[in-house]
């Protein structure tokens, strides 16, 4: 397996849970980054990136006052957001069908399930350098294309011209595995 | 722009700046490799002790929570999403550290509470016994998925949380 050199690549983690925070800031770390800098919330979290450069975003979800995904269309949408393309990894434990399509259609560019590992983090961590992906606008939508892979043989319904959050939401039918999440984020 | 003209404006791709894929290289010392995961992983079974410390500042809070929701003070339904937030934050953190029992009814609890749009003696007695099967867990070294007695524990609360 040859793997990627994370050492110059600045991490924000936004968790209001101190312990999580720990964690995943250890595993980090032990991935051979050398600087991450915490936030407790989302309004801290963006006050913090005026100033710090970061390269990927790991957010939690349920914060207070402003929870995650506030936070991320604050990053996406928000006039005076200091980088609207930054990634975001979305770090939760919800992972019912409707959270994980509406963290989607917020612009969040991968999901990933608590509990968690060094493994999993490192494969959303992967996934981000070795995707690049566009950003589109259509819409109310701001975000990375939610389009992973491009179907040349598309013929169905153009939804991108009448996008919005609810077309895309099915109601939540119980929880998802990790696998099962990659397999709707990717589809 | 307002929503209604935003929606008839034209999709536009845009193609963000490469700042991320130029500062990582591929290979070389310093890249991860297996070896570097598992080191990352043991850090995870090394900072177990240290969960065993926050997880009782865990149930700290959450016995707090449950006795303001016994009181019957405040908003009911208030009440409620804060023992839902705490259990959710133990239910993340359960499995990250071997623990999936904790995660697996830290996740019921969830369930359950969200569920709830009272908090009578009925109620309060089905999360009492959530709290206290996450205290064996921790109080027994439960790991995994606990063997036998973890999933008796396990299906037990699944009958309790289906009397709602």
């Amino acid at each position: 397996m040859t793997g990627y050199n994370l050492s110059r690549l600045n991490f924000l983690i936004v968790d209001d849970n101190k312990h999580m925070r720990a964690l995943v800031k250890s595993i980090l770390h032990a991935l051979g980054v050398k600087n991450v800098l915490e936030a407790a919330d989302g309004a801290d979290a963006f006050k913090e990136l005026r100033h710090f450069p970061a390269d990927i975003i790991i957010c939690d979800w349920n914060m207070s006052p402003l929870d995650g995904m506030d936070f991320v269309r604050m990053v996406r949408t928000g006039s005076d957001s200091p980088n609207p393309f930054v990634p975001i990894i979305m770090l939760t434990g919800h992972t019912e069908m409707n959270r994980v399509t509406e963290a989607r259609d917020t612009g969040v560019h991968e999901f990933l399930a608590k509990p968690i590992s060094a493994k999993k983090l490192y494969t959303r961590v992967r996934s981000i350098i070795e995707n690049p992906r566009p950003f589109v606008r259509a819409g109310i939508y701001f975000g990375p294309d939610r389009r992973r892979q491009e179907n040349p043989n598309y013929n169905g319904k153009e939804r991108r011209k009448d996008d919005t959050v609810e077309e895309q939401m099915d109601e939540a039918a119980g929880e998802m595995s990790q696998d099962e999440i990659n397999a709707l984020l990717e589809g | 722009m307002s929503e209604d003209e935003t929606k008839n404006v034209a999709p536009q791709v845009i193609k963000p700046p490469m700042t991320l894929q130029a500062k990582v290289e591929k290979g070389g010392p310093g890249a991860v490799d297996l070896k570097a995961l598992e080191k990352a992983e043991s850090v995870i079974a090394n900072l177990a002790d240290e969960y065993l410390k926050w997880v009782q500042e865990d149930f700290l809070r959450l016995e707090k929570a449950f006795n303001v929701l016994k009181s019957g003070e405040g908003d009911v339904t208030q009440n409620l999403d804060n023992i839902f937030q705490i259990a959710h934050d133990m239910k993340g953190q359960g499995g990250s550290f071997g623990y999936d029992l904790m995660t697996a009814i830290g996740d019921q609890l969830c369930r359950l509470v969200e569920k709830m749009t009272k908090a009578g003696p009925r109620e309060q007695e089905m999360i009492r016994v959530h709290i206290d099967a996450m205290r064996v867990i921790i109080t027994k070294n439960l790991k995994g998925d606990g063997g036998n007695e973890g999933r008796q524990l396990l299906m037990g609360l699944q009958l309790v949380s289906g009397k709602l």
